[in-house]
């Protein structure tokens, strides 16, 4: 017999047994789109249409391999390995692994937090982000479905979960070879790990009351000067909004606010601050070291992620008890989560033991305050401190050799003995400036052979620029809600706004955290919308004006042109790659779910964003670096960002990589460079610039766009470097496209390089490349076309 | 590059403030009277590129001063026209932003100035520079303009009887702006600016019809189309009129079919159910359809709560966006209320129903009086039920139709046959919104296969329970 489809009668059941597995009241879910839940080689294709444009260029730290007990192997010369694999596919690999790490840093994250509030608010719990159509546009381009709980999200991370263990399993030795496929692999590690950031901050919105996609919401103070030292300080180190939630909120409780000085390091600060206004923010991870060597917390509370490895050690040594709270991060300490709060604290305060695991948040909760009030006054009666006084500062700086060790081992190459040699002369400005472009990873303590413990005398001789390190933060808003999308549009196809930048990452700066500062200061007057998040959305707010005011004091929060915005943590991250898919959805009616491929397509050839890392330094960075790339977004990194050891470049003289069809006709048009680039490192903050106006261009930029995208591509280039772009004359098609200040004085121009002027029209009539055609769509996806019948 | 003038001309300057303390001098303002002005005249009347000062010049100025301003243009071409006028004159305060150490604030008669000092040290000392890089970005902007010649007056009386004769003839604007109508105009203009974010749209601007970003009104489109009869924005010949009321035109469906690459062959530019205009995604306001009363309700960006259907602007303007034609809902700019044809196909400002209390003040007085207190906002009303009792209550003319249709319902769903008529175009373009009335489902007789079970395990991943409406 052959079923057919339809509609069937069922006479009778007998004997009959029906499990049922789970029950949703009122709605379907129902999987859409041509690629849900997409496996390894599901997006090969996209991906291999990318890297043939953006060729990966190695910058491998070491030429040989050393996974396997084959080798060690000598992959000079394009020798083979034992395995058989070269260096371009062990470069690749090292690639792929970067990535994958990073992912399931914030997966793993995410995973923590589903599987704790689905505990404490229910599987049924719902998502709330704020006024949006498309409140998880990631889960649904990549998996296919809307999400409407955060029990929805339970598949979404075994998905990812699943396919992270498929990618880890291909970097074995004696599995993949082909560098190709290495970096398609690398990029799908990239694409999951927007989605474990996520399905991450989306619950914890949800369930924890963060702002949702509040332009307007409070400041928080930031910087190592604004803590009140007197107070007993807690702080909290790491990601995780979990534990210090708790802490928090028996704060709360207990009216300790004013007794009880709490900041974050590092992202779980925005978090805190997202969660309870009266939370403050030390810094990023550069400060970790710092502000614990000051001696200042009492306390010490650890997450995940970014928290530095030598953390219980160095506060050991200064009687500050660390309360690990994380599987993840351990450190070898007693779990003590079944123990009583108080003998704990006990525990604690005689020095009996230096830390604690405890994993039970309610205990996080009830001990980290009491400790803090008992530990406080001891610890601030006995005034201690790893920075040396007065008088062995002086000793200290005298000691001084002058062999400059301390700078061939500072990743900055920081001018330390000259330094040195101020301060022995009574002339701290030098420490101060040091103070500032350090990243405080301690090497050269290690590297003093006359043993100064540089990083302290540093610290110590920038006291009064410390006590004055007093920012704002707007604090961390969520998702750009729809309604601002829709608004901004207008400003984007007038071409009134250039562009959109997000400043994110971390804070391993090549020249200290002030070139944020400026970079971020001019490009909002020239009406690009900067959105930030995690530490660089930190060190954003660390500088005021001659007035006295933060850039986010000075610029307001939409999401339109000339606007700051702080999406928040790390894990927010995901919001501003999600904000390219509301525009694809909000004025291209694309269909998200299940539709990578076409999404990424679309903000590829037409949505002028790029993400900036001037400081990322983690694997974390590299992988939302990659999922970008992944969904079309180019990516900027620091100079520092070559130890990531791969970029994907654009080669402009390579003609034929530049060819995309016209959705129209599926007819093949030979098309500008743009974006020129999807990773490369930018080496000074003078090179960034012009290169961030640059890698706005998008090929359906109409003229208006166009003219304002290349008016800030030249003047930015004239401004720090001084000349005219080599190809600034690639990116006009017609006279339209000019700056309109300049218009006749690049006709000129154009006439010298050959191109042919009607001068009484003022129009070009030969030399572009192509016409502008503003209904040009502009796609690298064949089957996106239509197809035009003869 | 080279640059003749003493100050950088940028966009980048366009959000500069000059506040009170580093201002040199302040012209026309709250404290003092001004206006700036473009009027077109014959090519051989206009001397290109000559500039003519009444008054003190800048470096006469005392540091600190205010003093009278106004800036007026002539310009002259083979295309320039008065209708070009009022959208020429506008871009002045554009470009003057553009000048560094340079504030132009508002328009027309409310003109607001103030020059830095810092531009003073770089070596501004005249208007004539001011005039003359202003002249420059008007040409290059706006090619139709062969010749312009500017004259700037500061001396207190001349600024007076200037701005008499000034206010004159913005009224005369204002009247010719007011009073010309889709039927008056030989074209229309179409505007596909947008499609480099929204493929497939296309605006439609017409002397009654704003674009729905509120950016460009039909003098806007006129004055581009000159500029670059090829470009982003051009003339429809409106060609025969199809549907007068309905705003059908045979030159628009024409260029319809062409520009969204055969995605749409009919555009009723002042309809909401029948072939409605489409929608990108920068609309200001969206229109909703509620069957439920028979009205549509319109809701705008800045509303955050929900309107009486239970959906909020986002759910809706989800629906709405795009570039697609979709029936059940609008997307518009602000400006169509104050059209004399708002959706006159489907009765006009009789058939609104419900808007947020905010949107609501903002066009009060394009409000037809007789409506004014009938159409209730989040204030008056919460849900379906109470709009429905407001409604009636109020008396509002909508409720003539409940009864007509009442009459009819006999005979066929009145609504669902007007809300969804015979369709031309491809599937995907044809949504069905929620809440729009729907075909009633076909329940099967079960034809066919019959099946019993015995002994069978059956096992369900999950049930989902479906709440019927209503």
């Amino acid at each position: 017999m052959i079923v057919k489809k339809g509609s069937f009668v069922i006479e009778g059941l007998e004997n009959v047994q029906i499990n049922i597995g789970k029950i949703g009241e009122g709605r379907e879910e129902t999987v859409e789109g041509p690629t849900p839940r997409p496996e390894i080689i599901s997006l090969r294709n996209w991906d291999y249409r990318i890297l043939d444009r953006y060729a990966p260029v190695y910058t491998p730290t070491s030429d040989l391999c050393d996974y396997c007990t084959y080798g060690k192997c000598d992959l000079t010369g394009n020798k083979e390995g034992a395995c058989g694999i070269d260096l371009e596919g062990q470069s690749a690999r090292q690639a792929l692994m970067t990535s994958i790490m990073g992912s399931a840093c914030h997966t793993a994250h995410g995973r923590h937090l589903l599987n704790y509030l689905i505990k404490k608010y229910g599987e049924d719990h719902p998502i709330d982000v704020g006024p949006s159509n498309l409140k998880a546009p990631l889960t649904e381009t990549i998996m296919g479905i809307q999400p409407q709980t955060i029990g929805d999200f339970l598949p979404v991370l075994d998905y990812v979960e699943e396919q992270l263990t498929q990618l880890i399993a291909s970097a074995n030795t004696g599995q993949e070879g082909s560098a190709r496929d290495f970096e398609s692999k690398a990029l799908h590690a990239g694409m999951l790990d927007l989605l474990g950031m996520e399905v991450a901050d989306i619950i914890q919105i949800s369930c924890l009351g963060l702002p949702k996609s509040d332009e307007k919401t409070p400041m928080a103070e930031i910087g190592m000067g604004i803590l009140d030292p007197k107070k007993p300080v807690v702080i909290c180190v790491g990601h995780n909004i979990a534990a210090p939630a708790y802490i928090l909120d028996y704060m709360d409780r207990n009216g300790q606010f004013d007794k009880i000085e709490i900041a974050g390091l590092c992202c779980t600060a925005h978090d805190m601050t997202r969660y309870n206004k009266a939370s403050k923010i030390i810094g990023s991870m550069s400060k970790e070291l710092k502000y614990i060597r000051s001696g200042i917390p009492d306390v010490l509370v650890t997450d995940e992620q970014c928290v530095r490895a030598d953390i219980l050690k160095e506060a050991q040594k200064l009687h500050i008890p660390v309360i690990a709270t994380n599987e993840k991060i351990t450190y070898g300490l007693p779990d003590r989560s079944n123990d009583s709060v108080d003998a704990i604290i006990d525990d604690l305060v005689s020095g009996k033991q230096a830390g604690v695991l405890l994993l039970d948040f309610e205990k996080v909760g009830e001990l980290v305050p009491k400790l803090a009030l008992k530990i406080g006054p001891i610890r601030k009666a006995k005034g201690i401190t790893a920075l040396p006084d007065e008088e062995e500062f002086r000793k200290l700086v005298a000691k001084c050799t002058k062999c400059l060790q301390c700078t061939r081992d500072c990743p900055q190459s920081l001018p330390i003995a000259d330094a040195m040699a101020a301060a022995v002369g009574g002339d701290l400005a030098p420490f101060e400036m040091l103070h500032d472009k350090c990243v405080g990873c301690g090497r050269c303590d290690y590297s003093c052979p006359v043993d100064i413990p540089v990083l302290n005398v540093i610290e110590k001789a920038s006291q009064r620029v410390i006590r004055e390190e007093k920012g704002k933060v707007r604090i961390g808003r969520g998702q750009i809600g729809d309604p601002e999308i829709r608004e901004e549009g207008r400003n984007l196809v007038l071409g009134t706004t250039p562009g959109v930048l997000a400043f994110v990452g971390c804070g391993n700066y090549p020249d200290g955290t002030k070139d944020v500062y400026n970079v971020v200061e001019e490009m909002i007057q020239r009406s690009y919308i900067i959105i930030s998040s995690g530490c660089a959305a930190m060190d954003i707010g660390m500088y005021k004006d001659k007035e006295g005011k933060t850039l986010y004091e000075r610029y307001p929060g939409r999401f339109i042109k000339g606007n700051l915005l702080n999406t928040g943590s790390c894990v927010s991250n995901a919001h501003i790659a999600a904000t390219t898919i509301k525009v694809a959805s909000i004025f291209a009616g694309r269909k998200t779910k299940g539709n990578w491929e076409e999404i990424a397509d679309y903000v590829l050839n037409r949505v002028g964003a790029v993400g900036i890392a001037w400081g990322a330094y983690s694997q974390k960075a590299f992988a939302i670096g990659t999922g970008c790339n992944r969904l079309g977004i180019p990516v900027v990194v620091g100079p520092h960002g070559t130890k990531y050891r791969r970029a994907f470049i654009g080669k402009p003289y390579r003609k034929g990589d530049w060819n995309v069809l016209d959705g129209r006709d599926g007819s093949v048009v030979n098309v500008e460079p743009a974006p020129e680039h999807l990773m490369i490192t930018a080496e000074t903050k003078d090179e960034l610039m012009p290169l961030l106006a640059k890698l706005c261009f998008r090929p359906s930029d109409n003229s208006l766009g166009r003219a304002i995208k290349l008016t800030h591509y030249i003047e930015l280039s004239e401004k720090y470097l001084k000349k005219m772009p080599d190809d600034w004359h690639v990116y006009v098609r017609s006279e339209a496209d000019l700056p309109v200040a300049k218009r006749e004085q690049l006709l000129k121009l154009l006439e010298e390089k050959g191109w042919k002027i009607d001068w009484e029209k003022k129009k070009i009539t030969e030399g572009p490349l192509r016409k502008v055609d503003v209904s040009f769509q502009p796609t690298n996806v064949p089957r996106l076309c239509k197809e035009v019948k003869k | 590059m080279a640059n003749e003038f003493p100050f950088e001309i940028s966009p980048m300057f366009e959000g500069e403030r000059v506040r009170k303390d580093d201002m040199f001098v302040e012209l026309a303002g709250p404290k003092s009277r001004g206006f700036e002005l473009v009027k077109a005249a014959g090519i051989d009347e206009v001397e290109d590129g000559k500039f003519n000062l009444i008054g003190p010049d800048i470096s006469e100025m005392q540091e600190g001063s205010r003093y009278p301003y106004a800036m007026i243009y002539r310009i002259a071409g083979k295309l320039v026209e008065p209708d070009l006028e009022a959208i020429v004159e506008r871009r002045n305060h554009d470009f003057q932003n553009y000048i560094q150490g340079y504030m132009h604030l508002n328009q027309r008669y409310d003109v607001w100035v103030r020059i830095n000092k810092d531009a003073i040290k770089k070596g501004l000392k005249s208007f004539e520079q001011i005039a003359k890089a202003t002249m420059m970005l008007f040409k290059n902007e706006l090619p139709f303009i062969e010749k312009i010649e500017a004259t700037y007056i500061t001396e207190p009386d001349e600024v007076e009887k200037q701005r008499a004769e000034a206010i004159k003839i913005y009224e005369a604007r204002d009247a010719r702006t007011k009073g010309l109508h889709d039927e008056d105009v030989d074209v229309f203009y179409g505007c596909t600016l947008c499609q480099s974010f929204a493929p497939t749209n296309v605006c439609v601007v017409t002397p009654d019809r704003i674009s729905l970003c509120g950016a460009i009104n039909w003098f806007d489109g006129r004055a581009a189309a000159k500029v670059d009869p090829e470009g982003p924005q051009f003339a429809i010949p409106k060609g025969e009129v199809i549907d007068k009321v309905g705003g059908e035109y045979s030159g628009v469906n024409e260029k319809a079919v062409a520009l969204s690459g055969g995605e749409y062959s009919r555009i009723k530019i002042h309809s909401f159910f029948e072939y409605p205009h489409t929608s990108c995604g920068c609309f200001e306001v969206v229109g909703f359809y509620i069957p439920e009363v028979d009205g549509i309700g319109w809701v705008d960006r800045d509303f955050n709560g929900t309107a009486p259907n239970g959906l909020a602007f986002s759910t809706m303007a989800g629906q709405t966006g795009g570039g697609k034609q979709i029936i059940g809902f609008l997307g518009v700019g602000v400006n169509y209320f104050r059209s004399p044809k708002f959706i006159q196909a489907d009765g006009g400002w009789n058939r609104v129903i419900w808007m947020p209390r905010n949107l609501k003040e903002k066009i009060k007085a394009d409000i037809p009086p007789e409506l004014a207190d009938k159409i209730p906002t989040e204030e008056d009303v919460t849900d379906l039920k109470t709009l429905r009792d407001y409604l009636e209550k109020k008396q509002h003319p909508i409720t003539q139709r409940w009864t007509k249709e009442e009459a009819a319902a006999e005979v066929a769903p009145a609504e669902t046959a007007e809300a969804a008529p015979a369709w031309s175009v491809p599937a995907p373009a044809m949504t069905m919104p929620v809440g729009m009335p729907m075909m009633p489902m076909q329940f099967g007789g079960g034809e066919g296969v019959k099946l019993v079970f015995k002994n069978a395990k059956i096992s369900i991943d999950r049930i989902v329970f479906k709440n019927k409406e209503k």
